[in-house]
């Protein structure tokens, strides 16, 4: 090769380095730059326009989910700032939540007799729950990263606590004990919107609302971000000494995080209010807290766009595990998306896949042969998939000790196959494929909360390992 | 009078068992700075395993050893079983993250504490075990102190703890492994620089935190009887809080912490109301952090730029 | 307040009286005079320990003086969070350069503006038409600021993230953003570290151009002699945080202490 075709030095040799270190771009960043070839204007209005058709398909179910996805979005949103640009650790995020949505509840609704406008209260719920917000920041002030995690997690705990017993407590100055958030029943009979005079009848003018306001509140930010105190976070997630040496109040741009974050949790807690015409303490607690962080992380910690995926997978995909026919599907893809991620290439990847089926038909004989009774394909699965299926996998008809055995072993495969050589892990792959499958079918798919948590803690330590900045992140360098 | 006394053996059991689990955190703390959430699934678990002894030998009501074997084994198995999963946890899910963002390990460390415990439940359901110790550890003849009957199992969670505390106090500054664990806790890479085997001692620490956690949720078995898959989270939860309100870093400083914490939840449950219990911890811990942010006997950081 | 005497002297930009700090036993810096009048170049020499980047500390408020006052234009500022001095008009780089490094070039700059500018929150979320404004007026001088380093950290440089730079563009980098801050007083911490002699070269040029051409005050700590020598008025040797000489840079460098300082004892006889 004649180096001096090169242009070694040159400027547009050094500008192009960017794309030369990126190495040989993978599936998903050939994915991120096609689309960010099409025009921004088309890429904003195209999922707009389809999503502002969803209620007008005419299923409540779907229309419902959108409600869900909405509030979802909105709180990683919010999440995505106090975690995602200042970099702090608020593990009571959910508490905010919470407390919008028992604020509304407790000024529109049968509770304390207490009907106000709904323009009155949704604010007044965004406003007080920001005060509490900056209440919490205040004592958390001077605490690092992982002192204010403790604090925030303990909080949220609190939280729940005191709506759990706040139906009996005894305020200074009475006799007798008052019921503040109805206990463990929490309160019901919560006030529909009514926004100048248009009662939100149905779930579909919720979503309406909730589009606006995450497009809305996704400008906003998107503004935010490439402003003044948008680099003023991101400055000082990067290097709190060196900001607050540069003339940014670091303690105060926190304190603004935490509540800019509190708002907007509490303004979606107050439509969640609305929504389930009702507010119960369990639906603040540390599941959803964590379905919250998936989805941040994910989608990418200070990636707005990152948020947004984040949200809409974390919010749809337990709707699909809960469809035991999407939920097989759903495994399926996973497992064909981890098996390409671990080989690669395609002619060992039809290595892997045949040798799974053959594995499949050897256990299924070895199981028989040992004397196992098993259960029919129409019994494990509702899919397209239980003819095949059904000779190439053995379901036991003690699903339990069956299942609860692979699920140990898998475990303990997975965890041995991240330490070996890549070489001997190919190899491993269709036995581990089949032991998954295994395991999903027999154990897992009649058990989708469960699942749906098993796999978000795995994810989460998965995502750490291989792929810290999620899918839309920004790797992130640390030069010592 | 009587009351008193009596919250402050419950105080002082339930501190010792909280000391144990603080002592935990603020071990793995010292030596890696991070916050390792998945430790009160690590004292679940050890829960768990000593249960299954207790009834793999025969169960509350029929022990094919003696009682004070059992209870041994209990031990014995609860703390070793918790060590090696304390282990492959560090292996696996934060070892691979030694040298990223600080932010990551904590993040596994949520995603392992999740997945442990859904692990647990999904293996042995919901359902709440019970050790049932009265069963077969009767609680008469129990000695009289101040007009307060303190039970043996009382008199044993609260001497053991104190035991193990001594021992990891006499490991930590008498042993070489003691003296590894400090260098590295002062300085990692000073430590690798200088010979010491830092995966070594990480590995140690992690077994020795994770073992008490284990010994700590038998202790809460035979006490409060009650086992179930939640009950890491909660635990953890105080233990933490001791660990930080008496210094994080500091073995001092978790015992002092795991006692005032056990004592404060005491005393709240029967002089206010149990449901202020974790409201008055709480309390307490952002008292602490207002006046002293190190922890009560915690040592002030210098920032060195 | 400027201070004149009879003999024209400069204002005082910059002046330490009697500070002091020590950590537990140690004390790092002792009963420490120093003055910087405007427009000033003063080298801060001393060997490793001497307590010159504590000084540096000290004097932005990193850590706060056990005693003592630090006067920036006539006005006590030890004690104030750092942030709060910068703005007053005192910015610094860092012994181990401390960019943000995840933030492109320009970022860097534009975040160090923070204290002279006024959008807040809701005004950048609405798109108000002042905030825009503001964001235009602090992008040309940024573009300014980055200029006065040549093509270095210009044109496509802009947006890469910073992380990217040479090791002296970096250095470079951050010397931007400490001018970005609006302050007349920088502090350089070994500017010059790990440069090669024309990197060095070009970096002392830097600081000769930044007071002739910028009117900047500068207090740098340095140990490359040859730096030293090019651009101070005045040299000040610290040693275990006390001033053991001060001057112009011969009379410091032959001065038998601070040779005994840097050598060690028996060799202050020796030049």
């Amino acid at each position: 090769m004649d180096s001096t075709n090169l242009n070694l030095g040159t400027d547009e040799w050094v500008a192009a380095h960017a794309e030369r270190s990126a190495g040989t771009p993978g599936p998903l960043d050939r994915a991120r730059a096609a689309w960010e070839a099409v025009p921004l204007l088309v890429r904003v209005l195209l999922p707009v326009v389809l999503l502002a058709l969803v209620p007008l398909a005419g299923s409540s179910y779907l229309t419902r989910v959108g409600v869900n996805l909405g509030l979802f979005a909105l709180l990683a949103l919010g999440l995505n700032i106090v975690v995602g640009y200042a970099g702090l650790l608020d593990l009571g995020y959910v508490a905010f939540y919470g407390f919008g949505a028992y604020t509304f509840a407790m000024l529109s609704s049968d509770k304390f007799g207490l009907h106000l406008p709904t323009l009155v209260t949704v604010p007044l719920a965004v406003v007080l729950t920001a005060a509490f917000g900056f209440l919490l920041s205040l004592p958390s002030r001077r605490l690092l990263g992982d002192y204010l995690a403790i604090v925030t997690l303990f909080f949220g705990q609190i939280f729940v606590e005191f709506a759990i017993s706040g139906d009996s407590i005894t305020l200074p100055g009475r006799s007798q004990s008052s019921d503040l958030t109805g206990g463990s029943d929490g309160i019901s009979g919560v006030d529909r919107f009514s926004l100048l005079g248009l009662r939100f009848e149905s779930d579909a003018y919720y979503y309406y609302l909730l589009l606006a306001l995450v497009l809305l509140l996704t400008l906003a930010i998107y503004r935010v971000d490439r402003s003044r105190v948008g680099r003023a976070w991101r400055a000082l997630g990067q290097d709190a000494l060196a900001a607050e040496a540069m003339t940014i109040p670091v303690n105060r741009l926190k304190i603004l995080a935490f509540v800019v974050g509190a708002g907007i949790a509490g303004l979606s807690g107050a439509i969640f209010a609305a929504v389930q015409r009702g507010v119960f303490p369990s639906s603040f607690d540390l599941p959803l807290l964590i379905l919250v962080y998936a989805a941040v992380i994910l989608g990418g910690s200070g990636s707005l766009a990152g948020a947004l995926l984040g949200a809409a997978l974390m919010s749809l995909l337990p709707e699909a595990l809960r469809q035991p026919a999407y939920g097989e599907w759903l495994f399926f893809v996973l497992l064909c998306l981890a098996a390409v991620a671990v080989v690669r290439r395609a002619r060992p990847l039809l290595l892997v896949a045949v040798g799974t089926v053959v594995v499949g038909f050897v256990m299924n004989a070895v199981l028989l042969a040992a004397g196992v009774q098993g259960l029919p394909a129409a019994d494990w699965t509702q899919g397209l998939l239980s003819r095949g299926m059904g000779r190439w996998l053995f379901v036991p008809v003690d699903r339990l000790h069956w299942g609860n055995a692979a699920f140990v072993l898998l475990v303990v495969l997975l965890a041995v196959a991240s330490r070996i050589r890549p070489a001997v892990r190919i190899a491993l792959l269709p036995v581990l494929l089949w032991l998954a499958t295994f395991v999903w079918f027999v154990r897992l798919s009649p058990e989708p909360s469960l699942t749906r948590q098993l796999l978000i803690g795995a994810l989460l330590v998965v995502l750490m390992i291989v792929r810290p900045e999620g899918l839309l992140g920004r790797k992130q360098v640390e030069v010592l | 009078m009587e009351q008193f006394a009596q919250q402050l053996v419950n105080g002082l059991t339930l501190g010792g068992v909280y000391a144990l689990i603080a002592l935990g955190y603020t071990l793995i703390y010292g030596v890696l700075q991070l916050l390792n959430f998945a430790h009160g699934e690590v004292y679940m678990v050890g829960a768990f395993l000593g249960y299954f002894v207790m009834t793999g030998l025969g169960g509350p009501a029929a022990p094919v050893v003696p009682v004070w074997l059992m209870i041994v084994l209990m031990f014995l198995v609860a703390m070793i079983g918790s060590g090696l999963l304390g282990v492959a946890v560090e292996q696996f899910a934060y070892r691979p993250l030694r040298n990223s963002a600080r932010i990551a390990p904590l993040i596994s460390a949520l995603g392992v504490s999740l997945f442990l415990q859904n692990a647990v439940l999904l293996l042995f359901g919901s359902q709440v075990r019970s050790y049932d110790t009265p069963r077969y550890w009767p609680a008469t003849g129990a000695p009289e102190l101040a007009g307060v009957r303190i039970s043996p199992v009382r008199i044993l969670v609260v001497a053991l703890a104190l035991v193990l505390m001594l021992a990891l106090v006499q490991l930590v500054n008498r042993s070489r492994f003691g003296r590894g664990m400090r260098a590295v806790a002062f300085d990692r890479d000073a430590a690798l620089m200088m010979g010491i085997d830092v995966n070594k001692v990480v590995v140690l620490v992690f077994f020795v935190a994770s073992a008490l956690a284990g010994a700590a949720g038998v202790m809460v078995g035979l006490v409060f009887f009650n086992v179930y898959s939640y009950m890491g989270f909660l635990a953890g939860l105080k233990g933490f809080t001791a660990a930080v309100v008496g210094g994080i870093g500091s073995i001092p400083g978790a015992m002092l912490g795991g006692f005032l914490i056990g004592l404060v939840e005491s005393f709240t449950t029967v002089y206010i109301s149990s449901n202020f219990a974790s409201v008055l911890s709480f309390l307490v811990l952002i008292l602490v952090m207002l006046v002293k942010p190190r922890g009560l006997l915690g040592k002030a950081a210098i920032v060195k730029v | 307040m400027p201070v004149q005497d009879g003999e024209g002297a400069r204002a005082e930009a910059l002046a330490l009286r009697a500070v002091s700090k020590s950590f537990g036993g140690l004390t790092s810096v002792d009963a420490l005079d120093l003055t910087v009048g405007e427009r000033e170049v003063v080298s801060v020499i001393g060997p490793n320990g001497a307590g010159k980047t504590t000084l540096f500390n000290l004097i932005t408020g990193v850590y706060r003086p056990d005693s003592g006052q630090i006067l920036l234009a006539g006005e006590d500022v030890a004690g104030l969070a750092p942030s709060e001095v910068t703005r007053r008009g005192i910015a610094r780089t860092f012994q181990n350069v401390r960019l943000f490094h995840n933030m492109s070039v320009v970022d860097n700059v534009l975040a160090a503006m923070y204290g002279g500018t006024r959008t807040g929150l809701f005004a950048a979320a609405l798109g108000l038409r002042s905030a825009r404004r503001e964001e235009r007026e602090a992008r040309a001088r940024a573009e300014e600021l980055l200029s006065f380093f040549g093509t270095r950290l210009m044109g496509y440089r802009w947006d890469q993230p910073a992380y990217s730079l040479s090791y002296a563009n970096r250095r470079r980098l951050e010397i931007a953003r400490a001018m970005a801050t609006g302050a007349r007083v920088l502090l350089l911490d070994e500017p010059a570290a790990g440069m090669n002699p024309k990197e060095t070269h070009e970096i002392a040029d830097v600081i000769g151009r930044l007071r002739a051409e910028k009117g900047y005050t500068i207090v740098v700590i340095e140990h490359d002699m040859h730096v030293v020598e090019g651009v101070s008025d005045r040299v000040v040797a610290l040693d275990h945080g006390v001033k053991i000489a001060e001057g112009g840079f011969e009379e410091v460098a032959l001065n038998p202490q601070v040779v005994e300082a840097y050598l060690g004892r028996g060799t202050a006889g020796t030049k």
